[in-house]
């Protein structure tokens, strides 16, 4: 639902061995290694071996003169033609299939769904509901906390951390947010949430990857927030999600709960391959 | 019936004579090209946790995702570190060399494997201004977009300049008619050889294969030709081929715009919020898109103000395709649009995004203003260069301050109605 994001090769259908769509099915000639055309070749009439115009005939004064297919040697011509019908053809199709893909589920849609998905995925996907059709009006924080084993063997639970609003705090007055900042932990809780039913039970691949990847953000996250100590690790993390609703504007009257949701996951396990690689985890750059 | 006839002819001859929108296209693809660049830059420091070995969505995890969906990226060959080093590298160094119109036809190639390859890597770290980057990578490849403002240009026109002067010193202009282009063909062997190898190890779909192989020929086959024979038929086809593709392409990346408007435009319509007139409120309340509290506060504080914003933004959304069949009103509009993603830079903390959606709208601005812009850019660089050397150069300044001037009146006549 959120605004700025694209879902980017997101949904799966994966195209039965189908060959990636480019953008037009031939590979169209371009010019040799960086070489331009010259701007003369760009000047319809300029072409060299067109005849002169003042030469025609009076009764057609004004005829320019021929450029393109048309000043091709017949048997060119056929071969320039060729090529027109391909390209466009490929144009109109794709231009088609765009369209498509964009607009919402339609007669057209439903009867060639996967057609159009495999021309379309992984390469051409886009969405543009900016924003729409609602704006979210909510705001979600992921929080997370860890139980840690110390190094004498004795077991922690650490606070809560709210991600999310360490996320807010790196934006506030950054003029060039990180994608680290404002969309790694938002797409990765839309992508759990989308890939999980109400009660946390994963969807396919998806489902496990989405699960997967909350885990590995989160251990990186606690670690940079969190002195482990030399010799501890974290054995288990959980994660819970906050939603708050956005209150009215104060010209309206529109009343909503401003109590916070909670969605709690449970307890998980930390893998080793969960760990970033030697732990080379140290808040990087300008994160704050 | 006739009418249609010849208006069908003069249309196929103006689209296989001659590449349309030099200005435009070279716009988008400066755009592009530095869009991608300064977000490569400024995440230089996190690059690895976006698309490395550090990141949370692991190479595994992707790699288990693109064997689902087949997408394309150069990261997938190896999880090596040096490689992704590489990977990134060339990704930045093909940026800027597209930016600057070195080569351009390579470089736009060379680019859309750096996007592709990064963003495919990691496809949850992206948004909406990663999307638009991602399409017109693709796209530009199929254009012949160095035709002004580009090295390339520059160095095309210094080419037919010595000819002209030799055939006035009446010399033998046999030999050094054409100025031997070495570096064309070393990068075509480079990137042949590389292509050869990625090739035999076996990591290109079919499809991949056929794009980069037959880019690559036909690369080499223009090469060939128009050594053979610059005047001749073949030349001449495959001249008209790579206009027709590059319009298409054209054609293709307006469209693109247009539907990325109309879809955001008309979804709006249906919602409640941008009915009741309080939408633009709800967004400058989220955590993540208020990097400015105070200025989104004041904004989200005025009625009215949010109202009139809101009802704007539908509006010139849903009517910008309708415009194009009106310059002023489309100028008028999408001066508007490209205000209102400045904006969207600053308040929303969106700035790629917004650059890369100003890239996009750029399309559409008309030849003659960007002629004007080029103008100018060539006057501060000109009024730059003779700051740093002033008292050190003697007249041969005054050539390069003229060079830009010619450039444009050459490409006076290649204009493009928009």
């Amino acid at each position: 639902m959120d605004a700025n994001d694209n879902n980017a090769n997101e949904s799966p259908p994966p195209s039965s061995g189908a060959a990636s769509p480019t953008p037009s099915g031939v590979v169209p000639p371009p010019s040799p290694i960086g070489a331009v055309s010259a701007p003369s070749d760009a000047i319809p009439g300029a072409v060299p071996g067109t005849p002169p115009a003042t030469t025609g005939v009076p009764a057609a004064p004004a005829s320019p003169p021929r450029g393109g297919i048309a000043a091709l040697s017949p048997r060119c011509q056929v071969a320039g033609v060729l090529a027109l019908v391909l390209i466009a053809v490929t144009a109109c199709v794709h231009v088609g299939m765009l369209f498509l893909h964009v607009a919402p589920s339609n007669t057209v849609t439903k009867q060639h769904g996967q057609a159009i998905d495999d021309w379309v995925y992984p390469e051409f996907e886009q969405n543009w509901k900016l924003f729409a059709p609602n704006p979210m009006q909510q705001n979600i924080a992921v929080q997370a906390r860890a139980q840690i084993r110390t190094a004498g063997g004795t077991n922690r639970t650490t606070g809560w951390y709210d991600l999310s609003a360490l996320d807010g705090a790196a934006i506030d007055g950054n003029l060039l947010p990180s994608h680290t900042q404002q969309n790694e932990l938002r797409r990765a809780w839309d992508f759990y949430v989308g890939a999980h039913d109400s009660q946390n039970r994963p969807r396919g691949l998806r489902g496990q990857l989405s699960e997967n990847y909350i885990r590995r953000i989160v251990v990186m996250r606690v670690e940079r927030e969190e002195a482990v100590g030399p010799g501890a690790t974290i054995e288990r993390v959980q994660v819970r999600s906050r939603t708050t609703n956005v209150p009215p504007p104060e010209w309206s009257d529109e009343k909503v709960s401003s109590k916070p949701v909670f969605r709690q996951l449970p307890w998980w396990s930390v893998t080793p391959e969960d760990m970033p690689p030697g732990k080379a985890s140290k808040p990087e750059g300008d994160a704050r | 019936m006739n009418r249609f006839g010849s208006l069908l002819g003069r249309g196929i001859e103006r689209v296989s004579a001659s590449a349309l929108g030099p200005y435009q296209t070279a716009v988008v693809r400066i755009g592009f090209a530095a869009t991608w660049l300064l977000f490569l830059l400024r995440e230089l420091p996190h690059r690895h946790e976006l698309y490395g070995p550090d990141s949370p969505w692991s190479w595994d995890m992707a790699r288990q995702l693109i064997a689902e969906n087949d997408a394309f990226t150069a990261l997938m060959w190896s999880d090596g570190r040096i490689w992704f080093e590489v990977v990134y590298a060339l990704a930045v160094l093909s940026s800027a060399l597209l930016m600057l119109g070195w080569r351009t036809r390579t470089m736009s190639v060379l680019f859309m494997i750096g996007v592709l390859s990064l963003q495919n890597r990691s496809i949850f770290m992206g948004d909406g201004g990663d999307n638009v980057i991602h399409l017109m990578a693709t796209y530009l490849v199929f254009t012949r977009c160095g035709q002004v403002w580009s090295l390339d240009a520059r160095r095309a026109a210094r080419a037919r300049r010595a000819p002209a002067r030799q055939e006035k010193a009446l010399e033998p202009v046999d030999k050094a008619l054409e100025p031997v282009d070495k570096v064309g063909p070393v990068l075509w062997w480079v990137l042949g050889l590389g292509l050869a190898v990625v090739t035999f190890m076996g990591e290109l779909s079919g499809g991949w294969l056929l794009v980069f192989w037959g880019l690559w020929l036909t690369h080499g086959l223009w090469w060939a030709v128009g050594r053979r024979a610059p005047d001749g038929e073949a030349r001449k086809l495959l001249d008209v081929t790579v206009k027709l593709a590059h319009n298409a392409a054209l054609l293709v990346i307006m469209v693109e715009a247009c539907l990325i408007y109309a879809t955001a435009g008309w979804y709006k319509i249906q919602g409640s919020r941008w009915q009741d007139g309080t939408a633009i409120y709800y967004p400058l309340r989220l955590d993540y898109f208020s990097p400015w509290p105070a200025l989104s506060d004041l904004l989200a504080s005025h009625g009215l103000m949010v109202m009139l914003v809101t009802y704007g933004t539908v509006a010139v959304q849903v009517a910008f395709p309708f415009t194009l069949f009106n310059r002023r009103v489309k100028n008028v509009l999408l001066a508007a649009m490209i205000f209102e993603h400045a904006v969207i830079a600053v308040i929303l903390g969106l700035p790629f995004f917004s650059l890369a959606m100003i890239a996009a709208d750029a399309v559409f601005l008309p030849t003659s203003f960007l002629r004007r812009l080029g103008g100018w850019a060539a006057r501060a660089r000109g009024a730059l260069f003779a700051r740093f050397t002033r008292g050190r150069t003697g007249p041969g300044q005054r050539a390069q301050e003229a060079e830009p001037a010619r450039e444009s009146t050459e490409h006076a006549r290649v204009g493009f109605p928009s």
